[in-house]
């Protein structure tokens, strides 16, 4: 039988629970409160704001109970919006994946010029985006551009990239992974280098070929990589807003409106808080799902090493 | 003994998806969130100057947000004329992007009470929501105490920023749209330079001038703007000539009317069925390089058409169908509520300086907006101007024809946008006029439902 812990003990017990309590809030302290201030107390705001006919320059609001709900899913305009949306992280997110898979894989054998070739590929993921925008309008223009005369040696007519609405989805998708390619390479590159050596030696030993090493070796290696990749190319996928606003504004009619440019247009162009709130939330509801999902079914496949 | 927890790949990924949807939702929400039922804008009495404005007493400075790009240059040139003749007011020109940039700064600045500016530009489909909200200082006492001739300004420019009696925005880079032709293609396709009177002589035209390769049209004989571009204010235009309109006074929305339907198919067949338009990304470049033979243009294009072009440019009145349309447009000047007496008077000092005779020429001869005074067009400074440019001599010929925008455009938040997504639908996407428009009416409707409701409350 237990004896009861003496008088002496519990207060040193206590003193030390006290101790590291005032350790946690110091430390997480000033981060938890940036948070609260800055990301919940506003989301909770924005909760609020999606039951309400908000005035953004007065800053008052009336209750208008699932009206802006109602709005938003009745538009003729949403399922338009929901499929760009859809459309757009699909591709881009399995361009930059597997892209940047190649460009890892060959970036990171030894030849001559790889840290420069690493350097120019990463760079435009440090450029404003805004700017990348203003570049890409001039590179996609039909009659001047430099994809007009690339295509005209190659004997092809080019599209109105930016002015067809079959076209222009794409070609803010290609600028898209042109963008975000280096970052997914640097992490494959990081990936790669930390599978150890002796795996592939072994490998080669059992007399695996390139094509077995790399399905059962590199691959399942890099299977954290890839799942961490994944998870942040859809969310900052979902969130890609500079492109858009440069490039299309949403156009040519709606062909390249998504979901994070509509909330914008909502709230600063038609003033209406309300219904951009509602979109806020479906943008967030819809990210947390795919996030959750993620992580229910497609970690198991993840190995840590 | 406890066991310490560390933070593992998969929480990091979860706080990682968390944070970013958190941030997204974060940012729709505004700074401050005072949750109150609607309540009238202030009352004019509650927004004017504490004491009757007086001419400034000491050296003050006063803060402008005004254009950006190309025109802010010209704004630059024209704010240091001001600054360089040391009336004891200073303008501190600030610039924050485009009309809807500013406007949203504004908003983002009224909403967080600091930073404001005395002076903004604000647009014709902007200055209404500021105003709505109380947002801008009522200015016929400031505008008696400058002894400002409000009889010499455009009559039409000048009513359109007047509420209930009282000035609230100040005409100043005013616009109309222009029918811009290329002449030297005209003459080309053995045509005379000139405008064309209607558009059904357009139509005889156009497939002059049009010129294909293959399937591709290299030169079209017109070009259409998307949305962004503001096409809702020149198919306005085209609305009226065909005898429609967007909606009445009173928002009640005409786009079912015959007429509108008529316009809105006419636009379509101009670049379907008949082939000879094009929808334009960028309608000046599209002109001054040639690939469109005539558009139309803002007035305020008009120098930077001159500039660019490498042909001879004419500029006529837009074509009639069953009759003459053309609306006004452009931006003017409005002080905010918040300024103070001395300040309030001494931005308007400013702006009947920048209006006037002296900086309204400037701006006007230096841009292509149209003088906004009536002695400013016939002064000998413009009389000279028009000799060496006689493009520019139409637009303040073809102003007294014009009128005011329809409310539908200019007073419901985003009907801009919104008619002119409905037209990139009808153009672009080749849908049914009658559809898209039954959309659009449905959009409007909604979107006029509080401008409506703050009207009622605040007496008209």
């Amino acid at each position: 039988m237990k004896s009861p812990p003496n008088n002496q003990n519990l207060i040193g017990r206590i003193r030390r629970d006290w101790r590291e309590w005032l350790t946690f809030v110091l430390l997480a302290g000033p981060n938890l409160g940036l948070f609260v201030i800055f990301t919940y107390a506003p989301m909770l705001n924005n909760v609020l704001l999606s039951f309400q006919e908000y005035d953004l320059i007065r800053s008052t609001g009336t209750w208008v109970g699932l009206t802006n709900f109602q709005t938003v899913f009745n538009s003729s305009q949403t399922g338009r919006i929901l499929l760009n949306t859809l459309v757009f992280t699909v591709a881009s997110v399995g361009g930059v994946l597997l892209l940047g898979l190649f460009g890892g894989l060959l970036l990171n054998q030894p030849l001559r010029g790889r840290n420069a070739a690493r350097s120019i590929l990463f760079s435009p993921f440090i450029i404003s985006g805004a700017a990348i925008a203003i570049v890409w309008i001039y590179i996609f223009d039909p009659r001047f551009g430099l994809l007009y005369t690339i295509l005209k040696w190659l004997g092809l007519t080019s599209p109105n990239w930016l002015g067809d609405p079959n076209w222009a989805l794409l070609a803010v998708i290609i600028v898209y992974i042109w963008r975000n390619l280096g970052y997914a390479t640097v992490i494959y590159i990081a990936g790669l280098q930390a599978i150890p050596a002796d795996l592939y030696e072994a490998a080669r030993v059992d007399g695996a070929g390139l094509w077995a090493r790399m399905r059962h070796v590199t691959l399942p290696g890099l299977a954290p990589v890839v799942f961490f990749l994944i998870v942040t190319s859809i969310l900052s996928s979902f969130q890609a807003f500079d492109l858009i606003n440069v490039m299309t504004r949403g156009g040519p009619a709606n062909a390249t409106n998504t979901l994070i440019y509509h909330l914008y247009e909502m709230a600063f162009i038609n003033l209406s808080v309300g219904r951009a709130a509602v979109i806020a939330l479906a943008l967030f509801g819809l990210m947390f799902i795919v996030t959750l999902l993620q992580l229910r079914y497609l970690e198991r496949r993840v190995t840590y090493a | 003994m406890k066991t310490s927890k560390t933070i593992s790949r998969r929480n990091l990924l979860k706080g990682i998806a968390l944070g970013a949807g958190a941030a997204t939702l974060a940012a729709c929400a505004p700074a401050s969130q005072r949750p109150a039922p609607a309540e009238a804008p202030q009352s004019e009495a509650a927004t004017q100057p504490a004491a009757a404005p007086a001419a400034p007493s000491g050296p003050t400075e006063i803060v402008y947000w005004g254009f950006s790009g190309g025109l802010g240059n010209t704004e630059d040139e024209l704010v240091k004329m001001y600054n360089d003749k040391n009336t004891g007011v200073t303008i501190k020109r600030e610039v924050q992007g485009n009309y809807e940039e500013t406007a949203q700064k504004l908003t983002a600045q009224l909403a967080a009470k600091s930073d404001l500016p005395q002076i903004v530009l604000l647009s014709d489909v902007w200055w209404f929501k500021f105003y709505r909200s109380g947002s801008l200082l009522p200015l016929n006492e400031l505008v008696a105490a400058q002894k400002m001739d409000t009889a010499d300004f455009v009559d039409s420019l000048w009513i359109e920023g007047v509420r209930k009696g009282v000035q609230h925005w100040i005409p100043f880079a005013r616009s109309t749209p222009l029918f811009y032709y290329n002449a030297d293609m005209l003459e080309a396709a053995g045509l005379e330079a000139r405008g064309p009177k209607t558009w059904n002589e357009f139509m005889e035209w156009a497939p002059k001038l049009v010129q294909k390769e293959g399937d591709t049209l290299k030169v079209a004989a017109f070009a259409h703007p998307g949305a962004a571009s503001y096409i809702a204010w020149l198919f306005q235009c085209v609305a009226w000539q065909f005898g429609g309109s967007y909606s009445d006074a009173e928002f009640n929305i005409k786009l079912l009317e015959p007429d509108t339907v008529r316009a809105g198919q006419f636009y379509q067949d101009t670049v379907n069925k008949m082939g000879w338009a094009i929808a334009s990304q960028d309608v000046q470049k599209d002109f001054v390089t040639g690939l469109a033979a005539t558009a139309m243009l803002s007035t305020g294009s008009l120098a930077g058409v001159l500039r660019d072009a490498t042909f001879r440019v004419g500029t006529a009145f837009l074509p009639e169908e069953k009759q003459f349309g053309c609306c006004t447009g452009g931006a003017g000047l409005a002080i905010l509520a918040g300024a103070s007496p001395d300040k309030a008077a001494a931005a308007m000092q400013y702006i009947d300086w920048a209006t006037g005779n002296e900086g309204g020429a400037f701006w006007s001869q230096n841009t292509g907006y149209m003088p906004v005074r009536k002695s400013t067009a016939a002064s000998e400074s413009y009389a000279k101007f028009f000799e060496e440019r006689p493009q520019a001599k139409t637009a303040v010929e073809q102003l007294p024809k014009t009128k005011p925008q329809d409310a539908a455009r200019v007073f419901i938040p985003g009907g801009d946008q919104i008619i002119g997504k409905g037209l990139e639908r009808i153009i672009i996407s080749k849908e049914d006029v009658t559809t898209v428009w039954t959309d659009v009416t449905a959009e409007l409707n909604r979107e006029a439902e509080p401008v409506k409701r703050d009207i009622a409350a605040m007496g008209g």
